[in-house]
């Protein structure tokens, strides 16, 4: 339902044509997703990864130009490694967000996932710093879950 | 304001030729995906958020902004993929000659 009022919004039209599709899409999406688990409110929590989301931002824009200098350099001086990654996280919400922060910094993409074991493919040596803090920070937010891992 | 919207469209045009650039030179295709997610994160975040100033406030600004969402939670899952099933079929990361 919520999806259709979405469709509305967007689509800003109001012909039979088009409320007919929204309608059709909106209740399949729903459909196709109704086995998954249901969405749980915890408000401390997605605040507190709203608070983080800014740090990231700026780490995602200082590793970009760290990025884009070291491929306008005429060297090519990057070192390609693999970082085997072992997280403190007790939490499958937080190695998740851990991954998808690595991976969405450009210059580090999480290549496996196996618990709380990550293998990251870095550009620089640098990267494993970044890393690091991200983790503390992740296991910050989650510190007053209870632990399902 | 059209001003300031020109300026965030050439920084990510900027960034999205770094990209290109990057694809191309970069040795193998791990290190290539990150030059492919630069022209992602930030490329296509600056030219949006262009966009979006040159519309000014509206439902189209609105949409942009979904698009941006939705880029940003993408973006990570089909780079993760890649490289899993690069990883996967056996593929080895490129060294240097020199390690």
């Amino acid at each position: 339902m919520a999806l259709f009022v979405f469709w509305i919004m967007l689509s800003a039209s109001f012909e039979w044509t088009h409320l007919g599709l929204g309608l059709i899409f909106s209740f399949a999406a729903a459909w196709l997703n109704s086995g998954h688990s249901p969405f749980v409110p915890k408000f401390r929590l997605w605040l507190r990864i709203l608070l983080y989301l800014p740090w990231l931002f700026y780490k995602i824009i200082q590793s970009s130009l760290n990025l884009s200098k070291l491929i306008l350099h005429p060297a090519l001086p990057i070192a390609p490694h693999m970082i085997s990654v072992e997280s403190k996280l007790r939490h499958h919400a937080a190695v998740v967000l851990l991954g998808n922060s690595i991976t969405l910094t450009p210059g580090t993409i999480t290549a496996e996932v196996d618990r709380n074991n990550l293998i990251v493919h870095a550009m620089d040596k640098s990267d494993e710093i970044v890393i690091k803090q991200m983790e503390s920070k992740i296991a910050d937010i989650f510190k007053d879950e209870e632990p399902d891992l | 304001m059209n001003m300031l919207s020109i300026i965030f469209i050439v920084a990510g045009l900027f960034f999205m030729i770094v990209a290109a650039i990057g694809v191309i030179r970069l040795p193998d295709v791990f290190s290539r995906s990150h030059a492919a997610s630069l022209a992602d994160s930030l490329g296509a975040f600056l030219m949006l958020v262009g966009i979006a100033l040159h519309e000014g406030l509206g439902i189209n600004m609105l949409k942009i902004l979904v698009v941006l969402a939705l880029l940003y939670i993408l973006n990570p899952v089909i780079a993760h993929a890649t490289i899993r099933a690069a990883l996967r079929s056996g593929l080895k990361p490129w060294q240097k000659e020199t390690s």
